[in-house]
């Protein structure tokens, strides 16, 4: 009877065509638009010139090559990577503290320093624009001696190595982990709202077996078998088509819009189960306490994902920090912020705390949602129908 | 006669409406019981009380000598319901959704692959098992609607209004397979407000309104409680009001009706009453040019019982 149930919800979910729009299509339409759009974006964040200083001191002074590249850097050309101030060390770090720059360097006798506050995107150029020179300077030295004494380098070369590796992002964030691109944490928020979409499928199957919400609903409840084995294996169903959606955003998104998620794909596939399992709660939540129709329910729950997921990050990345400084309690039991979350922890640190943590609160939200739900589930009979 | 349903003292309303008021009716093995009623007499409340799938202030409702509830599902499998509206699957064909239906009910694949096919064949969609219900008529989807709530071989089916918008042709088929699955031994309880279906299947009547039982028994003994026995209808060239005076002081005459040129004249008592009016109008040189007799119909006796129309 389970597997009869379950494999008759797979058919009539897999061929319900409004479903799979929204659960399947959408997404991938969506991130296809974002795709469109962030790519400009991405673009002008990394061309625009920041602030540095650099500490003045004899070693810099006689650092030919470094000096050179900076100047050559901070030159006006198209190519300008930032504006420079050689100032003492007390003011350098004044101006770090008011963030007025976005890092210094500091020069000893053999090595520079790079002194940031922040992970972001220019602190990034610039340890990479260190490292570039650096390296550059090595094959000199090991060359042609005289050459450095000469300071001959190929500062055109430098900076156009920093553009070009800025550009290809995929190596940009090999270089340094630390950094986030702007863009990523649409696409999580991305695969948020799908696995919350998700909820649309569950509700499906809520919707035909109550005899309040569909005459299909009334036939199923005059069966000779338990409510609970008919949702379970229905829900069941549901999850499967829920995460094939999912596979199918990732595959998208991966190997279509190329998108590096940058880490283990088991821990991505957990997270994206365990969000399925949260989209398949929300969904058996507001199908049971909403006293509406079908199409008011699935309206609801549309709306309630978008917010969600606009709460998360999803229509800009400063929604997310502004509601994780202010209220952070908002986006602690906001299924799509503990999703996108989970995938930014991942990104950041890996198979540590922050995403395991998420990982339970999509837990804990599924199964309290799952709690209330089956509570009204219980329910035999009804005043009307 | 062994009964198969017993409800004894059935309430249900609907917030400040009364929907069915003190209820009590049996249903016996074998026969077509027929729920008469015009438009919100109650009829669906009933059945969905029964199943159990409503909640109900008052009452007990047993069937199969067991009392009801909703997870009794003993009694469950050996009941098939048909509801009002169309309950199938968009995304199934004909062959899926009556599989999926029977499969609720009959695990044994081989033996529900005949069961299916049983049904199939008792509506007549042999050749639409590969459609999806949105690519069959309104006659199509009703006999598959059907097909889906009697394809386990329940002895005991509700019918709720299963012939509403639908062709003659799809009328006669359902009312045919209907008949048959009475004939081969299930109970049926059949619930319509068309007349001439309840007088050509069932085998007794219940006649509801408002939630009550106005009368029940078979179609004779329905007919006979009714006063008036004979109605005859009169279509005339001239007629003087003091003949139309006389008609009605005929012993038999319960009442006359004169719309110009037609005259309805009801009686109480039903001999040889056509052969007394044609030859007093002989005599009084009264000529006609149509003149018929009719024994009562169902409609009659509700328009006498409520004062109004069945099909309002
Ligand atoms: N869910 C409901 N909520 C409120 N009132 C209802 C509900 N369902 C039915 N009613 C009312 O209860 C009464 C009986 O309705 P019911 O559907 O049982 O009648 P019916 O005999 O089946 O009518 P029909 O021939 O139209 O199917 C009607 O007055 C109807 O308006
Ligand atoms: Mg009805």
């Amino acid at each position: 009877m389970f597997i009869h149930n379950f494999k008759y919800s797979l058919k009539v979910l897999f061929r319900n065509k409004s479903l799979i729009f929204w659960t399947f299509i959408f997404p991938i339409l969506l991130g296809t638009f974002f795709h469109m759009a962030f790519k400009d974006i991405e673009n002008n964040e990394t061309f625009h010139a920041f602030d540095i200083a650099v500490v003045n001191s004899p070693y810099y002074e006689n650092n030919t090559i470094f000096k050179k590249a900076i100047n050559e850097a901070s030159k006006e050309s198209d190519n300008k990577l930032f504006n420079v101030k050689v100032v003492n060390k007390k003011d350098a770090s004044k101006m770090l503290e008011n963030k007025e720059i976005t890092g210094y360097l500091e020069f000893s006798n053999s090595d520079v320093n790079i002194i940031i506050n922040d992970n972001g995107i220019y602190e990034t150029i610039l340890k990479f624009f260190v490292d570039e020179v650096n390296s550059n300077k090595k094959i000199i030295e090991n060359t042609v001696n005289e050459e450095i004494s000469k300071g001959n380098l190929d500062y055109q070369m430098v900076i156009s190595n920093v553009m070009e590796k800025l550009n290809e992002t995929v190596e940009f964030k090999n270089i340094s982990r630390s950094n986030l691109s702007y863009t990523m944490i649409e696409y999580y928020t991305l695969i948020a709202m799908a696995a919350l979409y998700g909820g649309a499928i569950s509700m499906y199957i809520i919707n035909k077996n109550m005899p309040n919400m569909s005459s299909v609903g009334k036939r199923n409840s005059t069966a000779p078998i338990p409510k609970s084995t008919l949702l379970l294996s229905g829900l069941l169903a549901s999850l499967v088509v829920q995460i094939t959606g999912l596979i199918l955003l990732f595959i998208y998104t991966i190997f279509i819009l190329k998108i590096d998620y940058n880490s283990n794909i088991w821990l991505i596939a957990l997270l994206a189960v365990v969000g399925s399992l949260a989209g398949l709660s929300l969904g058996c939540i507001i199908g049971t306490i909403l006293k509406t129709n079908e199409n008011a329910k699935s309206g609801i729950l549309i709306a309630v994902t978008m917010f969600l997921s606009f709460l998360s990050g999803m229509m800009g990345i400063t929604m997310k920090y502004v509601i994780d400084k202010n209220i952070p309690i908002l986006n602690m039991i906001n299924p799509a912020a503990m999703i996108t979350d989970g995938f930014y922890a991942l990104y950041y640190y890996g198979f540590e705390s922050r995403y395991i943590f998420n990982i339970l609160s999509l837990i804990v939200f599924s199964l309290i949602m799952l709690l209330i739900s089956s509570i009204s589930l219980r329910r035999q009979k009804y005043d009307s129908i | 006669m062994k009964k198969i349903i017993e409800v004894k003292n059935l309430s249900k309303s609907y917030k400040n409406l009364k929907a069915i008021d003190d209820l009590s009716f049996d249903v016996y093995e074998g026969e077509i019981l027929g729920l008469l009623g015009p438009n919100g007499s109650g009829k669906s409340t009933t059945i969905n009380s029964i199943l159990n799938l409503l909640e109900f202030e008052k009452g007990t409702i047993k069937i199969f000598g067991k009392i009801m509830k909703p997870d009794a599902y003993d009694i469950k499998r050996d009941i098939g319901v048909i509801f009002q509206e169309v309950a199938v699957f968009e995304e199934l064909t004909v062959y899926e959704n009556i599989d999926y239906f029977c499969g609720l009910y009959v695990s044994d694949k081989l033996l529900r692959k005949s069961y299916v096919e049983d049904a199939i064949n008792l509506v007549g969609l042999k050749e639409f098992t590969k459609f999806y219900p949105k690519q069959l008529s309104g006659g199509l989807l009703r006999r598959l609607n059907i097909a889906c709530g009697i394809a386990h071989k329940p002895k005991l089916i509700f019918l709720d209004e299963p012939t509403v918008a639908v062709d003659p042709q799809s009328r006669n088929n359902i009312l045919d397979g209907i008949k048959k699955l009475r004939d081969d031994g299930a109970t049926i309880v059949y619930t319509t407000h068309y007349m001439e279906e309840v007088e050509m299947i069932c085998d007794r009547i219940i006649i509801l309104d408002k939630g009550k039982i106005l009368a029940e028994g078979t179609t004779d003994e329905l007919k006979s409680l009714a006063k008036l026995e004979e109605k005859i209808t009169l279509e005339v060239k001239k007629i003087s009001s003091k003949v139309v005076d006389e008609i009605k002081t005929f012993k038999t005459v319960d009442s006359v009706i004169q719309n110009g040129n037609n005259l309805v004249i009801t009686y109480k008592k039903g001999k040889d009453n056509l052969g007394e009016l044609t030859s007093f109008l002989h005599s009084k040189k009264v000529t006609y040019s149509k003149i018929f007799s009719e024994r009562p119909t169902l409609n009659d006796v509700f328009l006498e019982l409520t004062g109004k129309d069945l099909r309002d």
